[in-house]
């Protein structure tokens, strides 16, 4: 039996305003749609399709039982790649579960990702840990660890040294709205807030932490106005909006540049259809940002079938290259725990059983 | 002691401005032990942070200025405060080598005092060093004088893997000793020999250090020499020096502060055990605290000082 709920006065505590950019009828809030001239518009449009597709074929493949783990970003492409989008290339991006498309957009090449979610010895992770998107060195994207929250003062950290470095960047960290439940979340808000540090942390509430729905996750309306609390700045976002999110994340990427600290964003990511096919939805994100594409004449039938095309050869032919991959012949997994191999993992290491690829192993 | 360690953090902080200082209480206040005194006026606000009063915070932040190329040493203020930083030191720190195929290690040295003896109590006498020992990519450090710890910070400091600095805080000020001005380090994972013997091998470290050397003083008039192991690094231990001696001697006694089931002395007896076992002459001893919390009022039955020592070295040489 449920507990009976308490009402909460959080209306005495009432979040901040949604904001929004992209109407129904594909056209957009003029304020918002300054500085997204037409190649980005395009890019991202692109960079969501490509997340859809990719996750279509992992999903497909978790199903298979070929991988083990599979977070789906469906539905949540325009909180993700908007947020990547409204970032510098010189920040630190740190992943929850599902934003592998905002480490693509980074440049993390599409086998990279692939690799990674099979586990082969090519992945960025060597095979090791499949759970996250993988880390992107060279882009400055960190992958996270199942323990949700975890990552949020690791980019506080990272802020608070830019900060002290006088140097201009920013980190920008996603997570659940699951996480803020979590000692890590206050822990890392709290310092971020303390500290004035350059850090974005966009929470992607999407009404559910695996089984549980928000209004068990949290009694006060809504999870931005959380950042109330710890003197950093509260923003409400459309979260299907890839230009309504894009443009708050800019603004708060402008703060921090200008030495005013952290922003909190939720972005409110809409409900799941009931049929579990986003697509069908007009409330998707890929549909909303194509209608806005075709009222700038940008974007046509014809168009969007090559696209999708591409984008189903790109997947299908990384998949194929990652498949063909021999799993690691070297039992590698005794390195890299320390920089160089202590006495008993050189010992634990030359006891180890030779592999017998015929056990699968 | 303490002086040797602040030294330490003074000397790599002029000499490297990438190594950073951050805790509770360590700036203004110098920290509660006044390890850190001086740090904040010298170094100012971005080196020397006084962090809100959250340990997993303080870690996980570290973690982050770690990644960013920053050298952190963040100092949690008692060793028994650790635990709510246990899952970023577990989870995160000690696995991101790993994880990230070596790209994205983080180097973040954890100082935190340890141990009895200065009337604690329960939640700040204790030592947890077996818990982190146990945890792949972790290295564990514990210095008994004032020399070793300045060689031994700056070795962890500049040493690529995360060290826990467990820092004896009985012998805070009462172990004394020269310790030099300049530069000097200490390899970690090398245990020091601080008093020959041929009967019997006691292994100890930190403040029981003492303890096990004032026990094999005693031991002596009965006509047993002791050989008393230092380690220093508690893990990766020093095996080899650990192994020379119980070859020698056929027998081994390991002493520590911490409960008796599952600590570090029950590894070193497994150690000893497959790597001289045909040497042994007698049954290996252990000579620890108990399996309970820290008692306030009791602290001097808890720790395993050298009364309780000599007795086990009289037996395991069998006079």
């Amino acid at each position: 039996m449920l507990i009976s709920r308490v009402p909460m006065p959080s209306a005495a505590w009432p979040g901040p305003p949604q904001v929004g950019a992209l109407r129904e009828d594909g056209t957009v809030d003029p304020a918002r749609a300054e500085g997204i001239p037409d190649e980005l518009a395009v890019a991202l449009y692109e960079q969501m399709v490509l997340s859809r597709e990719t996750d279509a074929h992992l999903v497909a493949l978790q199903r298979q039982g070929r991988i083990t783990h599979h977070a789906s970003a469906a539905g949540e492409e325009a909180a993700i790649v908007g947020a990547a989008a409204g970032v510098r290339d010189e920040d630190w991006m740190f992943l929850a579960s599902r934003e592998f498309a905002a480490a693509l957009w980074r440049g993390m090449p599409l086998g990279a990702l692939v690799h990674h979610a099979l586990g082969t010895a090519r992945g960025p992770g060597r095979g090791r840990d499949t759970y996250a998107p993988p880390f992107w060195k060279p882009a400055r994207v960190v992958s996270a660890s199942p323990l949700s929250a975890t990552q949020i003062p690791h980019a506080a950290g990272v802020a608070w040294s830019a900060r002290a470095r006088r140097e201009d960047v920013a980190a920008l960290v996603f997570f659940g709205e699951g996480a803020t439940s979590s000692a890590d979340f206050h822990a890392g808000l709290n310092f971020a807030g303390v500290t004035r540090a350059p850090l974005i942390a966009v929470c992607r509430n999407n009404g559910w932490a695996t089984s549980l729905p928000s209004d068990r996750q949290t009694a006060s309306d809504g999870f931005a106005v959380k950042a109330v609390a710890y003197g950093v700045r509260a923003v409400r976002v459309d979260g299907g909006d890839v230009i309504a999110v894009l443009a708050v994340v800019r603004e708060a990427r402008a703060r921090a540049a200008a030495g005013e600290g952290c922003t909190l964003i939720e972005a409110v990511v809409p409900p799941r259809p009931d049929s579990g096919d986003v697509s069908s939805s007009p409330a998707d994100p890929i549909a909303r940002m194509r209608r806005h594409l075709e009222g700038r004449g940008l974007w046509s039938d014809d168009r969007d079938a090559r696209l999708r095309d591409e984008v189903h050869a790109d997947v299908r032919r990384a998949i194929a290259e990652a498949d063909a991959e021999p799993s690691s012949p070297t039992p590698d997994f005794t390195d890299d725990v320390y920089a160089s191999l202590p006495w008993h993992l050189r010992e634990q290491r030359q006891a180890m059983a030779p592999r017998d690829p015929a056990a699968g192993g | 002691m303490v002086q040797a360690i602040n030294d330490a953090l003074a000397h790599e902080m002029r000499r490297d401005d990438r190594v950073v200082v951050l805790g509770e209480d360590v700036g203004r206040v110098g920290g509660v032990f006044r390890v850190t005194q001086g740090l904040w006026e010298e170094f100012g606000d971005e080196r020397v942070v006084d962090t809100p009063l959250s340990e997993g915070g303080i870690v996980g932040a570290a973690i982050g200025m770690a990644l960013y190329g920053l050298v952190p040493i963040p100092e949690i203020q008692f060793a028994d405060f650790i635990y709510p930083a246990f899952d970023q030191i577990v989870s995160e720190l000690a696995k991101l080598r790993w994880r990230s195929g070596g790209e994205y290690p983080a180097k973040v040295v954890i100082r935190a005092p340890v141990g009895g003896g200065i009337r604690g109590g329960l939640y700040h006498s204790q030592s947890p060093e077996a818990l982190f020992i146990h945890v792949a990519g972790l290295k564990v450090v514990c210095p008994s004088s004032p020399y070793d710890a300045k060689g031994l910070l700056l070795a962890s400091i500049r040493d690529p893997d995360p060290v826990l600095f467990f820092e004896p805080k009985r012998i805070y000020r009462a172990a004394k000793g020269e310790v030099p001005d300049g530069e000097y380090t200490l390899p970690l994972g090398v245990a020091a020999v601080v008093r020959p013997g041929r009967h019997v091998t006691v292994i100890a470290w930190g403040a029981m250090l003492y303890e096990a050397i004032a026990a094999a003083d005693q031991a002596s008039q009965s006509g047993v020499e002791c050989e008393v192991i230092d380690l220093r690094t508690l893990w990766p231990v020093d095996i080899e020096t650990i192994v020379a001696s119980v070859k020698k001697t056929g027998r081994v006694i390991v002493v520590h502060e911490a409960p008796k089931t599952c600590g570090f002395g029950a590894e070193l007896v497994a150690l000893v055990n497959e790597k001289a076992f045909f040497c042994l002459e007698a049954p290996p001893a252990r000579v620890c605290g108990f399996d309970t919390p820290f008692p306030y009022a009791l602290e001097m039955e808890y720790l395993p000082l050298a009364r309780r020592i000599l007795p086990a070295i009289i037996e395991t040489a069998g006079i």
